[in-house]
């Protein structure tokens, strides 16, 4: 079993009016990536580079060991994929395209698709153009699902679904990793969704990666700290704050690296701890882009 | 190159596009047969052949729809991460289109010069020009299918189809002004020339290079959705 | 393997400290006794859908406490210390006292002032009981 599923370094591609900048990405086998992001951040152009469905202009990509996109055919095999700009054939039924899908991948559980389909409330004898948006996704994901791929990849696999189909689909991706040598990435603009079911989590902005890291550390090292500055006097500069907002008496700190000793060093100094907050995967993810795009204003 | 992939994917492709294939094939056909069954009176024969040209300018239709339409309607990328490279994609789309057409083509060929041979009024020499020109006819199709592959634009693919069928006339008598074609047509016997050897030879050449560039093109794409 | 765990997901605190909070109360009331296998941490994680790192991090600290053991390919147990149950809930015992203690001195409540509350508290319960 290869140790990473996916690995990507030094990505970079242009467009006109957009660049991926040295994208690097490591993904170990049997975890879940949330990749989030803005719209327009680059996530949608990283899992096609993924795929091999768009050829980077520099730079390495490894799936499943195979190197992309010179070998994506036979990584294809083991791979599931949907994007969200997806569409399966309209005239044909569900039911057509799962045989289609069956006879291609050997690993097609039949005994899975049908309780999928039941799950999903999904017909076979639907046609593809008589189903609603969230339909549509649900047929995708189990076309994906049922082939059993050590890998999927996904982009927006939640998004545009009302909160039952939501909470089934992540109930599914979370399903796969029952067995420890299939992994997931997934990209999305809903924190909530990635906060909850994913291992690693990727913040991607204006084309960069921001940082990289699994979830228990992002929410272990973020922290709102609440001060109360005695008058006449500054706040004093430790290490890791990322921005400083409030007033001037009572300012609200925000650092990425907290250590419980940073409590005891700013009441040394005399200044009041009013309230040490941890912070949502949002409140994270608004924070590392705001001090990135300020800082590149600089 | 995993062809039992093409295989796949042509199947798709003549099943999603199963009415327009069978309405061609049939159309195309009942024409012929009906030519045929006229016993080659001048009339009929004409028009089988200005109806059988138009359902083959349709074929080009039904490649726009199985090529262009891929992108159109964004099912591109639910094909691409099937188990391919643009090489099977490639394939199956060139093959695909050209086996159908292929069939209309050589029927169409086949009951030509039967017509010519065993009709009554024909003077055989007309062969050679009916062979020419019908590969002049699988050519224009070639040009369809190469441009409909390498563009994706249904814009240059319906330029291409009507530059296809407006050079047939061009071409057509300008292959005639040739004089070993243009005499031999009215001989009773076949006259195979070497001038004859020469266009079949171009024809057939112009077809491989279109094909060659199909390929070339497909392997320069750097972003396939 | 059902855990019958129920996580809520407005719990202002971390994933992995609620995990901890049930897997010790089953322990305490005897659901899952000294010795008996537990849920794997992949399986506990997909019937949770939570990510597998939570719960492993969870599982880690419960078994730094003492209260599981995990063997590496083999699964995880609860402790074989027949005193485990009863620890933890004189242990939860304890840590809602305190709550009870800090919320009182906030109010500005002296120590006998809280003695006092509790004593009611305990004599009502009592009542309704009986």
């Amino acid at each position: 079993m290869i140790e990473f599923a996916v690995e990507m370094s030094g990505v970079t591609k242009r467009y006109k009016h957009f660049t991926l900048d040295e994208i690097g990405l490591r993904l170990p086998t049997g975890s879940i990536m949330g990749f989030v992001g803005a719209n327009g951040a680059g996530k949608s152009t990283t899992l096609r580079i993924l795929m091999g469905l768009v050829h980077q202009d520099a730079g390495s990509v490894q799936v499943l060991g195979y190197s992309m996109p010179d070998q994506q055919a036979p990584a294809k095999v083991e791979i599931g994929f949907v994007s969200e700009d997806m569409r399966l054939y309209g005239s044909p039924t569900l039911g057509w395209h799962m045989n289609f899908v069956r006879s291609i991948y050997p690993r097609w559980d039949r005994a899975y698709a049908d309780t999928l389909m039941r799950r999903f409330d999904l017909k076979a004898e639907q046609k593809v153009k008589g189903m609603s948006h969230g339909q549509r996704v649900k047929a995708a994901l189990l076309l994906a699902l049922a082939r059993r791929p050590k890998l999927l990849v996904l982009d927006e696999p939640t998004t545009g679904l009302d909160p039952i189909a939501r909470r089934e689909v992540l109930g599914e991706l979370m399903a796969v990793l029952a067995d420890e040598e299939r992994t997931v990435l997934f990209s999305s603009h809903n924190t909530l969704d990635v906060e909850q079911i994913s291992d690693q989590i990727t913040f991607i902005d204006r084309g960069r990666i921001l940082k990289s890291s699994d979830k228990e550390s992002f929410l272990d090292r973020w922290r709102r700290i609440r001060l109360v500055l005695p008058p006449e006097s500054k706040l004093p500069g430790l290490p890791g704050v990322v921005n400083v907002r409030g007033s001037n008496r009572l300012p609200v700190v925000t650092t990425d690296q907290f250590e419980p000793a940073m409590v005891a060093a700013y009441q040394q100094i005399g200044v009041g701890v009013q309230s040490v907050d941890a912070m949502t995967l949002e409140e994270i993810f608004v924070a590392s882009v705001e001090s990135r795009r300020e800082g590149s204003a600089l | 190159m995993n062809w039992s992939m093409v295989r796949r994917l042509i199947w798709k492709d003549w099943y999603l596009n199963r009415a327009g294939i069978l309405f061609s094939l049939t159309g195309g056909l009942v024409t012929l047969g009906l030519v045929a069954a006229s016993r080659g009176s001048q009339i009929a024969v004409i028009l089988g052949i200005i109806v059988v040209v138009t359902i083959l300018i349709g074929m080009g239709a039904i490649v726009m729809a199985s090529i262009v339409a891929e992108r159109k309607q964004q099912t591109l990328p639910f094909v691409m991460s099937l188990p391919i490279s643009y090489w099977e994609y490639t394939t199956a789309k060139i093959l695909g289109s050209l086996l159908i057409f292929l069939v209309l083509w050589t029927a169409m060929l086949a009951s030509m010069v039967a017509t010519i041979l065993l009709a009554p009024g024909f003077a055989h020499g007309l062969i050679p020009f009916v062979v020419i020109m019908s590969v002049e006819i699988l050519m224009s199709t070639c040009l369809v299918i190469t441009v409909g592959v390498a563009t994706e634009s249904q814009g240059w693919t319906v330029g291409a189809a009507q530059v296809g069928a407006l050079s047939l006339n061009g071409i057509g008598w300008w292959i005639v002004r040739f004089p070993d074609i243009g005499r031999a047509m009215s001989s009773a016997t076949v006259r195979w020339s070497s001038t004859a050897t020469a266009l079949l030879a171009a024809e057939l050449a112009a077809i491989a290079l279109m094909m060659a560039f199909t390929f070339f093109v497909q392997s320069r794409k750097k972003d396939f959705i | 393997m059902n855990s019958s765990i129920v996580i809520s997901q407005s719990d202002g605190r971390p994933m992995y400290l609620q995990i901890m909070e049930q897997v010790r109360q089953k322990v305490a009331v005897g659901e899952w006794k000294p010795g008996e296998t537990i849920p794997s941490i992949r399986a506990l994680a997909v019937e949770l859908q939570v990510s597998v790192i939570t719960v492993k991090r969870a599982y880690l600290e419960l078994e730094r406490e003492g209260v599981i053991v995990t063997q590496h390919g083999k699964g995880s147990t609860v402790a074989r210390d027949p005193d485990l149950g009863p620890r933890l809930y004189d242990q939860e015992f304890e840590d809602h006292l305190r709550q009870v203690v800090r919320i009182g001195m906030l109010l500005g409540l002296s120590e006998d002032e809280i003695a006092e509350r509790l004593r009611a508290i305990a004599m009502q319960l009592e009542t309704e009981a009986s």
